[in-house]
């Protein structure tokens, strides 16, 4: 009937929907440095672009600032838990002040300068005479966020940009793959064969982790680990992409996320250890009694520094392709800063050229960098749960003797 | 404890208390919801594909078996039927000859026996010829005797006997 | 001369010397793994698979490099 039809449908309208997304996303990258170069005359800073932040941005539409909660802890040494819609309801409602910054200068210099304006700034927002326009706009701010009198903040469970990403691409994972179960639980793909783009699309990846990724290397304990390495290689994946996305951020491209998920690695590596792992560690077998004492702090030490290049490589691949097409765009200002707006022009179509195709570069990457943090973990755990019946010189042998360690 | 934008590298407690407990509850209602149904929906489809197919190359392989096993007993019984028709002929052969033989043994008998009885007739006949005939010599020497008269007489005598003889 | 102007040259020289080392890495490793599976083409799958976890740790370390770098470009 009209089945024939719609694959084709789905097919044009990707396609078309994937070259528009493209152009927006290349034109609201290109909109940060318009705004700021014709606005302020600064620099634009490429690496502000890619940290976290306490806001959504839409530039050239106005930020959206996200709620602020603090754990503080009080003058007479009481904790208490405050909550704000946003950073300058904060200010404005919670007699929070700010220690400003000044910029290629260190805090402890401007220590008494920063406080008087904090200081002036908190005395000016209680008497709610202040503009938005006035002195220095709130958003535009940059600096430590102080606790009222007295009080200090002790914990800051803000909802941040990265974290509004995060959860949103997880909310994404968790939505599809419900969805997903739904159809197969109805029977779909269970006895029949995947019906449709989405669930053909999501099986392959699922099925892509399960056999390419998860059974070469944990072999028959595969369907123990692969929730978490699902887990992990679609939220990784989600997130990677939704920096891709016009106005969206790279959760991944945050530290603290990244050290995040390589603990759930580390520490899943470090529960399924075996008897033989912790012996490889502490005692390695086959090897001179006199060795053994210097080989266990480098051993130990691998054990740490494992789960930290997993996160160190996930962070820094996805936060550089954005640092690159950040820069390619902000080529144009400089040029045009430098030489006249004429420079600029010439200069926006190469930078533009170079900055698509880094764009496609980071599409592969998300999915390259999604599949090596999930193969990597799937290697770490293996060599954890892997049992060695005999000494080393015959692990040599018995790998062989594994058929999955070759599959 | 920034106001609005953080360090790249700086560290940030309240994100990483967020991520991880957030990233845990992802990871156990994917596991619970998601990836239970899916992974087993998906391994019972491939047992499924398996068994069918492994079914099918039972049948097949049954299916061969079977033709392989027609062909067989089509070929025994043709060579079954040929062995019978070979048997009823050299049988019906066999049973010719015999009957032959026995009607030119039968034959031979009878013409044996004929034979035999022809010489004894002959031989009984001869015998009562020879009989006859001294009979006859007897019976002509007697009436010689009796007529003794002239020699003529005995001469015609003998003459007539001996042509009534051979007009007998 | 400005102390943070040294920096920046370090943090430049090292994210150049950190590209130098990866990709003299990753091209020692691709070459001949490239050959390998030129040569063996049925065994291409396993030594993709092999070759992507060996970049992936050149890479890591490389990294680990530029992060160096990154902190001393924004100190």
């Amino acid at each position: 009937m009209n089945g024939r039809k719609t694959p084709v449908d789905y097919n044009m309208m990707i396609k078309k929907a994937s070259i528009f997304l493209l152009f927006v996303q290349l034109a609201f990258m290109a909109m940060p440095p318009v705004v700021v170069a014709s606005e302020e005359g600064e620099d634009f800073d490429a690496l502000h672009h890619s940290a976290n932040a306490y806001y959504l941005d839409f530039s050239p539409f106005p930020k959206v600032e996200l709620p602020r909660i603090f754990v503080v802890q009080y003058e007479d040494g009481s904790y208490g838990l405050e909550l704000f819609r946003s950073t300058t309801s904060a200010i404005r409602n919670g007699h929070y002040t700010v220690e400003v910054l000044h910029e290629e200068s260190g805090a402890d210099s401007t220590a008494t300068e920063s406080h008087s304006t904090a200081t002036e700034l908190g005395a000016a927002t209680t008497d709610e005479t202040l503009d938005d326009d006035a002195a220095i706009p709130l958003s535009e701010l940059e600096g430590h966020l102080l606790a009222p009198a007295g009080g200090h903040i002790v914990l800051d469970l803000s909802i941040s940009r990265h974290l509004f990403f995060a959860w949103l691409s997880m909310g994404i994972v968790l939505f599809i793959m419900i969805r997903l179960a739904g159809m197969y639980k109805r029977g779909i793909g269970r006895d029949t064969a995947p019906r449709g783009l989405f669930q053909n699309l999501f099986e392959t990846l699922i099925m892509f982790v399960r056999d390419d990724i998860a059974r070469p290397n944990l072999g028959d304990k595969s369907d123990k680990y692969l929730p978490y390495l699902l887990t992990a290689f679609f939220f990784i994946l989600t997130s990677n992409l939704l920096g891709l996305m016009p106005f969206g951020a790279t959760a991944t491209s945050n530290l603290m996320v990244t050290v995040v998920l390589a603990c759930f690695t580390f520490v899943i590596t470090q529960l399924g250890g075996t008897k033989d792992y912790w012996m490889h560690i502490f005692w390695p077998p086959g090897i001179p009694t006199f060795v053994k004492p210097i080989l266990m702090p480098v051993e130990l030490l691998g054990i740490f520094t494992k789960p930290i290049a997993l996160a160190i490589r996930l962070f820094a691949n996805m936060t550089a392709g954005h640092l690159v097409i950040l820069s390619l765009i902000g080529l144009i200002f400089s040029f045009a800063n430098l030489f006249g707006s004429g420079a600029g022009f010439g200069v926006a179509p190469v930078s533009v050229a170079f900055a698509l195709f880094v764009y496609l570069l980071e599409l592969l990457v998300s999915f390259i960098q999604a599949y090596v943090f999930t193969m990597l973990s799937a290697l770490f755990i293996s060599m954890a749960i892997q049992e060695h019946h005999h000494d080393h010189d015959e692990a040599h042998h018995e790998s062989s003797e594994h058929p999955a360690a070759h599959a | 404890m920034i106001v609005f934008a953080a360090n790249l590298l700086a560290p940030d407690a309240g994100l990483i208390f967020w991520i991880a407990i957030t990233f845990g509850a992802l990871l156990f209602l994917l596991k619970k919801f998601a990836w239970g149904p899916i992974t087993s929906a998906l391994s019972t489809r491939e047992e499924t594909i398996h068994e069918s197919l492994a079914q099918a190359e039972k049948a097949l392989a049954e299916a061969k078996q079977l033709q392989a096993d027609n062909t067989k007993d089509r070929r025994e019984a043709e060579a079954q039927a040929q062995a019978i028709i070979r048997e009823a002929r050299e049988e019906a052969e066999r049973l010719r000859t015999e009957e032959v033989d026995k009607t030119r043994t039968q034959i031979q008998h009878l013409q044996e026996s004929a034979q035999a009885e022809i010489e004894r007739e002959k031989d009984n006949a001869l015998t009562s010829l020879r009989q006859e005939v001294a009979d006859l010599a007897i019976r002509a020497a007697e009436k010689i005797l009796r007529e003794n008269l002239d020699a003529d007489r005995q001469k015609k005598i003998v003459d007539n006997f001996l042509g009534d003889l051979s007009k007998n | 001369m400005d102390p943070s102007a040294l920096a920046y040259l370090g943090a430049g020289l090292g994210a150049g010397l950190v590209a130098l080392g990866a990709g003299l890495g990753i091209g020692k490793l691709a070459g001949p793994a490239m050959e390998g599976s030129a040569r063996q083409p049925e065994a291409a799958g396993d030594i993709r698979t092999s070759m992507i976890i060996a970049a992936a740790l050149i890479e890591g370390v490389a990294l680990f490099g530029l992060v160096i770098c990154i902190i001393l470009a924004i100190k």
